[in-house]
């Protein structure tokens, strides 16, 4: 390509990088840990990985759920509405995109379980 | 047990054959021996004959329930239907990857016989790169992801296929996708032998299309139908999550969607030959990237793999192939610069090069949001990116890409001494105001939608016209037969493509058409109905009339009954004995000409009551019919091609004879 081209090329690569830089600031959520959760201090929506504890509690017929999620070292309890994943159980790992609520409350927003087999080509999602 | 033995002697087998081929075309390529460069090209045959054998015992060993190897046990069980069984083939790391080896065997063999034209030194190199590349997956099926490594007890059944993966479905979309991410690396390598042997003529483009082709088409096709199964098997309501593994299939569809266009223009002006090689090593490269990101779990995706030993090997494969890539561009760079007349940015092939910089674009903007999480993690905080990046960042370049699309095909080649002429525009424009009036009527004020749904008319406008012209230009051929009505069959026979194509553009934009329409519009509601409740969703009604229990051959389902108008919808919960008792979702679809009314069962309590999430989701059967007529289109203008007349289009263009 001649010099000519090289100014809209620029220019597409000003926009990509303009709409990369904007789009990714906006909707970026931080991947926490249940303990990095604890400490972490910014607003905006998270995303917590944690392993699903026995004392799940469903209520409407399934639609609403309560579980306390728990890693390594810390938990925290999880609020969530809506269809729950075809795996979800105790002990399977979730992860949890919303807020930790003033009530220490972790409010789920989505759900998304891990899929448990060694290999799959499809996604379980929300 | 035997047939462990045999399949992973099969495969040890391929691989001496492989590495054999690969040796053995280089040299020969280069001492530009043509007997040696035969006999490397038979040694990739004999490799893929043996990759072939190993798959035929890979599938005995799982119909027979060889329970002895620990593939058969991990992906099947004995309860599994047999469609299934055989599907297992693919199920899982290793087989997949035996079946990726199988495919590049078998298409890179067909590529082969037909290469010889090529020169002896191209030829020889490309089955060298190909066989190369057979073999580094080799060395992983023989050393780390053996599918015919043997269990040391043998147990009485095997743990069974995952159930999410027990759909008919599985049966199509996983050896579709799989075949084309197998099937980049044919232009690669065609491309690179190109280069390598000093020939970076067209002669390379016409053969490199034509597979390039036959990849897009085979990645087009499985991404369409992970749509469809993502759609109608895993009951979110949607079917694209911009999760790691479906972008990295979009990604090399990306490169080689731009490739297919940018071809074009050094087929008819000679033009862009660095940029074309660029974009087939990069869809290749995208190809192995992808590879290593979703087999290797280094980004979170929903799609977890377990920490598998291949990610290493396909780290060291993408560098290797990188350094390549790069070297090769850089010492070719000399003979690559075409010293012929510039690019007039307003013209049919000025429009090819934006479109393929807003390709390379939505590319990048996919790629980094797909390693955010990989690149922020290693600096601080891990942070990851969900749909909502992807739509404010990919959605106004897909916009440009549809207004290209509509405005591209209307342009003449070299340069436009003028804009299109309005008679050309004419019917675009008019479909696309139409559409945006029709659209303010209804009352729709989202700004989005009213700048995409009409740039989607448009470009059917455009196809139409183009149709329309065509049309003209038959009824002009008289019934018998003269030397000028035979001439300009000819013609069309020589444009089929540029119709088959136009059709494809069509295809796209009902597909697109489809998108928008669902994103914009989708409804969603969560209830909990007691026998005989009613739910009233986008002025849909449907009501719930009661639950029961099935007993099917290897699960039990808990189906909820509604009544939709004269239909039944019948969303269900299936619970496997297998696995844990793992339940599944069985969504109701209820396909209505203008909506998918979809329902999935969330539970049903003691009372008798039941909780649902209803969806309305508009246009999404489009989606599915814009993707056949994509490939129709495809098929439509390229099947029995003949390679097309590099040397007669290069004539008539005199600025860039002597290549």
């Amino acid at each position: 390509m001649t010099a000519k081209w090289s100014i809209p090329a620029l220019v597409v690569a000003a926009c990509v990088g303009y709409l990369i830089y904007s789009a990714s600031g906006g909707t970026s959520e931080y991947y926490l840990t249940v303990s990095e959760l604890r400490s972490h201090s910014g607003s905006g929506d998270v995303r917590v990985a944690g392993v699903v504890q026995t004392d799940v509690q469903k209520t409407d017929g399934g639609l609403h759920v309560t579980f306390t999620e728990k890693d390594a070292t810390s938990s925290v309890p999880v609020d969530y509405t809506g269809t729950l994943p075809d795996i979800f159980k105790p002990g399977i790992t979730v992860v949890a995109e919303g807020r930790l609520g003033t009530d220490g409350v972790f409010h789920a927003r989505t759900l998304l379980a891990k899929c448990p087999s060694r290999f799959s080509t499809s996604p379980y999602t929300q | 047990m035997i047939l462990g033995f045999l399949g992973a002697g099969a495969l040890l087998a391929a691989l001496v054959m492989g590495g054999f081929s690969a040796v053995l075309s280089f040299w020969a390529g280069r001492q530009e021996n043509p007997v040696m460069v035969q006999v490397g090209r038979r040694a990739f045959y004999a490799a893929a004959a043996m990759i072939v054998a190993a798959g035929g015992v890979l599938e005995w060993a799982l119909l027979s329930h060889d329970f002895s190897l620990a593939y058969v046990t991990e992906h099947t069980d004995l309860s599994t239907p047999t469609a299934l069984v055989v599907a297992g083939f693919y199920g899982g790391q290793e087989g997949s990857l035996l079946y990726w080896a199988l495919v590049l065997g078998l298409l890179g063999s067909v590529s082969l016989v037909a290469s010889a034209s090529l020169g002896v030194r191209l030829a020889g190199y490309a089955a060298g790169l190909m066989a190369a590349i057979l073999s580094f997956f080799l060395v992983v099926l023989v050393l780390v992801a053996s599918p015919f490594d043997l269990l040391s007890i043998t147990p009485p059944d095997g743990l069974g296929l995952n159930p999410v993966l027990r759909d008919g479905g599985m049966l199509i979309h996983p050896p579709v996708v799989l075949a084309g991410f197998a099937s980049f690396a044919i232009p690669f390598c065609f491309a690179a032998a190109a280069l390598l042997a000093g020939k970076p003529g067209s002669a390379w483009i016409a053969h490199t299309r034509r597979f390039a082709l036959i990849a897009w088409s085979l990645q087009t096709t499985g991404l369409v139908l992970g749509m469809w199964w993502a759609y109608h098997v895993l009951g979110w309501g949607g079917y694209w999550g911009w999760d790691p593994v479906e972008n990295v299939a979009l990604m090399p569809w990306l490169a080689t969607t731009a490739y297919l266009h940018s071809s074009m223009v050094q087929e008819t002006r000679g033009r862009l030959r660095a940029w074309n090689f660029g974009l087939v090593i990069l869809a290749f490269l995208l190809v192995v990237f992808g590879t290593f990101i979703v087999r290797s779990g280094v980004v979170p995706s929903v799609h977890t793999f377990a920490i598998s030993a291949i990610g290493p090997w396909f780290l060291v494969f993408l560098f290797v192939c990188i350094v390549f890539s790069v070297v090769l561009l850089a010492a070719r760079a000399s003979v690559l610069g075409g010293g012929a007349e510039p690019v007039a940015p307003v013209s049919r092939e000025g429009a090819f090069v934006l479109q393929n910089l807003l390709l390379i674009g939505v590319i990048a903007v996919v790629l980094w949001g797909t390693v955010l999480p990989l690149v922020s993690g290693m600096l601080g905080q891990q942070r990851v990116v969900g749909a909502s990046y992807y739509e404010r960042a990919a959605g106004p370049l897909f916009l440009l890409i549809l207004a290209l699309m509509a405005a591209g095909p209307l342009l003449p080649w070299r340069r436009a001494a003028t804009l299109p002429s309005a008679r050309a525009l004419v019917w675009p424009g008019a479909t696309a105001l139409v559409v945006l009036a029709v659209l303010l009527v209804v009352g729709v004020r989202a700004i989005p939608a009213l700048i995409a749904l009409p740039l989607i008319a448009a470009v059917a406008g455009t196809c139409f016209t183009q149709y329309a012209r065509l049309g003209r230009g038959w009824r002009r051929v008289p019934s018998v037969l003269t030397p000028a009505s035979a001439r300009r069959m000819r013609m069309f026979g020589r444009r089929r493509r540029r119709y088959g194509a136009y059709l494809a553009h069509l295809g796209l934009a009902v597909l697109v058409a489809g998108i928008a329409a669902s994103h914009f519009w989708q409804q969603e509601k969560d209830v909990t109905l007691a026998p005989g409740q009613q739910v009233t969703v986008a002025g849909y009604s449907m009501t719930y009339t009661g639950s029961e229990q099935r007993q099917l051959s290897d699960h039990t389902e808990l189906v909820a009954l509604m009544r939709f108008g004269d239909a039944t919808l019948e969303p269900a919960r299936a619970t496997y004995a297998g696995l844990g008792g793992q339940s599944l979702t069985h969504v109701a679809i209820n396909t209505t000409p203008v909506a998918d009314i979809y329902v999935v069962l969330a539970g049903v309590s003691a009372d008798g009551s039941a909780s649902f999430s209803v969806f309305v989701n508009p246009l999404v059967t489009w989606i599915w019919a814009g993707g056949a007529i994509i490939i129709f289109g495809v098929l439509l203008g390229n099947i029995g091609e003949r390679a097309p007349a590099v040397e007669a289009s290069l004539a008539r263009v005199p600025a860039v004879q002597g290549i």
